[in-house]
């Protein structure tokens, strides 16, 4: 099968759009940051947990440190309390700010628009090599950059409060697309032997998707120890900001979460590369440098899986480890593919 | 319940509050609160201690302590080994290893003669089976079964045992839910444990002073999860030494035309297990029909394989009959478990060298190897005189497949098939000491008794020095009448990689069972719901239900709602006794 030269051509306009959308969306949530500074995060926040229709009867000042009780009628005559619903009645990032919402409105409409024209891209490229469009590092790069913002806008659709993430993932993505549109680029073409079996979508696409989603947990992380430092006096100049994010607990929460949702398809991502390998290479694990790395990238976030759950290490030692296991994922991808050599160099990088 | 709720809402300490107040302190986060409800709820639930074997075995303080120090201490272990093992193995990836490519540790020793011998003398050439990194997943693997079959058999007795007796204030769990009625207690408790039950929670009745409860369990998975992903890996390391002991991995390299029997002395090389003899080798065999392969020839991904096939036709056994096959990168021939994999390929110019008097010396192809994308390959050709004090010839030199030769530089291949074949050689005459007690590579010549021939003709580029240029058909006759050297043609090679591994048979299943553990480990939430019928001062009933996750972050907030308004509306409709719930 030969490559179709227009939808290659086309695949690599949508990517750039898609930089021009994903561009026009970091700024406007820069603004919606900036704006929405100028706007003190005000006492009262709406919203309680559980009940649909849920009256709101009593609850303490917002600051999030304090524990809260709800008390919501359920219906039928039945009264809930819940407490520590922190997460659930989280501030916004753009405060009562009109300003900051209405950029921050276009901000997420940028970002849609810029994650279609990337879908586009990437489909395009598909269809282009006939073949999954994640074979190659360019490739590899523009999927996982998909797979993070699709994850992102999935949470906007279901409608939880993650437009905090809007800056640090258009950011990323951004960054990643264009790193391989710029340094990356290869044309599309057709396989290398070693890639001619249905094991490339599967594990390249968990791996892909797994990449995508520890990029998430990242941020989150990140956030998690600025906002913690900053919960105990610490960054004081950026109080106004911090005191729009989510309490430390829920964004240490959000990290761990998709981490726990995330680790065990990458777990299977190494496994289906490894029946993968010994079906090309006949062994199924021979400490090749991806091997190796994708190993140390599984042992660190199990430490960090671990580290949650030990006492001392709960937290930001915990988050610590998770930070280093997300530079042990670059490591494996950006290093292990041009430092070192080993099997899983193929076309193009 | 509107003055019920009024009470609670501030935190205001319930009457009957446990004597620590965490409520009342400042700058709790959640987690925190959470955290000591989980706590004080599990100091209550162990207050009858029969009735909990979750967390403690009965072993009395001193065995409690011991188990104690015992979890903490093995899952500390646990990190620090995790960590160990994650920074042990990055000199793996970064210096060469003798398990993956032995070649480019001895480069290494060339380049780096102080360090070579110390960082051997550290195994970090062999880093994956050196004592050390064995030592740290040892340890590892000790302090995981060290952990894991207690736990099991705590989990074993939880899940036998029935779920605590219900804290007293249910109000002062994470999430809790009430209503008032006038329906009879027994009839609500009842309704409420036939409804957990319904939903598969593990559910038992009880009573205290306060009045009666229910308390139900769920979620028990998510241990039997965690404990079936550490047992798995356990599989895996066995599956792992199965391998060791009773496999075997060997490459051989077969040109076209040429065939394959399994035997020891048929290999290139050949790793056996311990607990593997040479008699345990199958006896299959195969030729090499032919190998193919198209390359990419235009974009930036010039002289890119695009497909490699190795035709062959095997016997699985010297009396069987011959069948062919087509061996691919990812499409091994399996021939009685033991799997043939395509591993690499190269060049043979199949070269015929006469002596001075025309007797032919050698004949037939020799295996050169490809140095790079476009299979500039290198090589030597050995043609031994046969009879006693004779001059044997020999020559070394390049394999060109698409031979691109400029002016003023090196003659170099432009594309990796075959598509204008030439060698270029230099010429040797004397003795190859082929006869002498070391081994020699078939790669390179080794010239000590050598003497290098001049053999510069006046057609070949400058730029090629004292060498030969030949070309398919060509012949070169050799000065002093030495002989000739006549390139006849081109021939592929194939290396294949034979192995046999039947620890895979316990790998694989372990690792699907370790998959499987871990989803229901990190994807499971253990929680409890309790729920108390309490009489009030005016005649009804306060029915209260509540919850508390054993999962971090997992408060079954809805789930106790729902409790809740199902429960309040079945006791006002009552469902006759025996329908579905």
């Amino acid at each position: 099968m030969s490559i179709n030269e227009n939808f290659a051509h086309y695949s690599n306009l949508f990517i750039a759009l898609a930089l021009v959308g994903y561009a026009a969306a970091f700024f406007a949530y820069c603004g919606e940051w900036a704006f929405g500074t100028s706007s003190r995060f005000g006492k009262s926040v709406e919203k309680v947990g559980t009940a649909a229709e849920g009256v709101k009867l009593g609850k303490q000042a917002a600051a999030p440190k304090v524990e809260a009780v709800n008390a919501v009628d359920g219906g039928n005559g039945v009264t809930v309390l819940t407490r520590a619903v922190a997460e659930e009645e989280e501030p916004t990032i753009a405060g009562d700010n009109l300003r900051a919402e209405i950029v921050g409105r276009f901000a997420v409409m940028a970002t849609f628009i810029g994650f279609a024209f990337h879908a586009a891209g990437v489909l395009f490229r598909g269809l282009a090599a006939h073949r999954v469009p994640w074979a190659n590092m360019y490739e590899f790069s523009c999927a996982a950059a998909l797979a993070m913002s699709f994850a992102y806008l999935v949470l906007l659709v279901l409608r939880k409060k993650v437009r905090w993430m809007g800056l640090p993932v258009t950011g990323i993505v951004l960054l990643t697309l264009g790193i391989a549109y710029t340094l990356l680029y290869t044309d599309a073409e057709e396989l290398v032997p070693a890639l001619h079996s249905y094991w490339l979508y599967i594990h390249v696409t968990a791996a892909v998707i797994s990449t995508g989603a520890f990029g998430v947990a990242t941020v989150a992380t990140i956030l998690y120890l600025l906002k913690s430092a900053n919960e105990e006096g610490g960054l004081r100049r950026f109080n106004s900001t911090f005191d729009r994010l989510p309490s430390s607990v829920a964004l240490d929460r959000t990290a761990y979460r998709v981490i726990a949702f995330i680790f065990p398809l990458w777990t299977f991502a190494i496994m289906a590369g490894a029946v993968w390998a010994e079906k090309a290479w006949g062994r199924y694990w021979g400490w090749d440098p991806k091997e190796t790395w994708s190993f140390i990238v599984w042992v660190v976030y199990a430490a960090y899986l671990h580290a949650r759950a030990t006492h001392g290490w709960k937290g930001k030692a915990a988050a610590y480890v998770a930070l280093i296991a997300f530079a042990c994922v670059l490591f494996n991808y950006f290093g292990v593919n041009t430092l070192l050599t080993g099997k899983h160099s193929y076309a193009g990088l | 319940m509107s003055e019920q709720t009024q009470d609670t809402v501030g935190t205001a300490p319930a009457a009957d509050a446990d004597p620590p107040e965490p409520v009342e302190q400042e700058r709790l986060t959640e987690d925190a609160v959470e955290a000591a409800a989980a706590e004080r709820a599990e100091k209550l639930s162990t207050a009858p201690r029969t009735d909990d074997g979750i967390a403690v075995p009965s072993l009395g303080a001193l065995g409690m302590l011991r188990w104690t120090w015992r979890q903490l201490t093995s899952m500390r272990i646990a990190l620090v080994l995790l960590f160990m093992l994650s920074l042990a193995a990055i000199p793996g990836s970064i210096l060469p290893q003798n398990s993956i490519d032995p070649s480019k540790v001895t480069t290494f020793y060339q380049s780096h003669t102080k360090w070579a011998p110390i960082l051997n003398d550290l195994r970090l050439f062999d880093v994956f089976e050196s004592p050390w990194f064995g030592a740290i997943y040892g340890l590892l693997f000790i302090s995981l079964i060290g952990c894991i079959v207690p736990r099991s058999w705590a989990h074993f007795k939880a899940m036998r045992a029935n779920p605590p007796a219900a804290p007293r204030n249910l109000k002062r769990l994470p999430v809790h839910a009430s209503f008032s009625t006038t329906a009879e207690a027994d009839e609500v408790l009842k309704l409420a444990a036939k409804r957990l039950r319904g939903r598969r929670f593990k559910t038992v009745r009880g009573e205290d002073r306060a009045g009666g409860w229910v308390s139900s369990e769920k979620g028990f998975l998510r241990e039997t999860g965690n404990l079936l992903f550490h047992l798995s890996l356990i599989g895996i390391l066995i599956g792992i030494a199965i391998g060791h002991f009773l496999g075997y991995k060997g490459a051989v390299l077969v040109t076209e035309g040429t065939g394959f029997s399994d035997t020891v002395t048929s290999y290139d090389s050949l790793t056996l297990g311990p607990w593997v003899g040479a008699q345990d080798l199958p006896d299959f065999s195969f030729t090499l029909n032919k190998f193919s392969a198209t390359y990419q020839e235009s974009g930036d991904q010039f002289a890119q394989p695009r497909t490699f096939d190795a035709y062959v036709s095997f016997k699985s056994s010297p009396s069987a009959k011959a069948r062919n096959e087509d061996v691919q990168v990812n499409s091994p021939m399996t021939i009685n478990g033991t799997n043939v994999f395509l591993e690499g390929h190269g060049y043979s110019p199949v070269v015929e060298v006469k002596n001075g008097k025309g007797d032919v010396l050698f004949d037939g192809p020799v295996t050169f190897l490809g140095q790079d994308e476009y299979f500039d390959s290198s090589g030597a050709i050995k043609a031994p005189s046969n009879v006693k004090n004779g001059t044997d010839l020999g020559f070394q030199g390049w394999f060109l497949p698409t031979a691109y030769i400029s002016s003023g530089a090196m003659p170099a291949s432009i594309f990796p098939a075959a598509q204008n074949p030439m060698l270029i050689l230099s010429a040797y005459s004397g003795n190859l000491n082929m006869n002498g007690g070391e081994d020699q590579s078939v790669y390179s010549l080794d010239t000590t008794d050598m003497k290098q021939l001049n053999v510069k003709s006046k057609s070949a580029s400058a730029s090629a020095g004292n060498a030969l240029e030949l070309k398919v058909g060509q012949t070169a006759t050799l000065p002093n009448e030495l002989g000739s050297i006549t390139f006849v043609g081109v021939k592929q090679w194939a290396q294949f990689n034979i192995a046999y591994d039947p620890g895979q048979k316990v790998v694989l299943p372990s690792a699907v069972l370790a998959v499987l553990g871990l989803i229901g480990s990190l994807g499971l939430r253990r929680r409890r719901i309790w729920v108390r019928v309490t009489e009030q001062a005016d005649g009804t009933r306060l029915v209260e239900v509540a919850g508390l996750a054993r999962t971090e972050g997992a408060t079954p907030t809805a789930e106790v709602t729902q409790t809740a308004q199902s429960l309040a509306a079945a006791v006002r409709q009552p469902v006759p006794d025996g329908a579905p719930a």
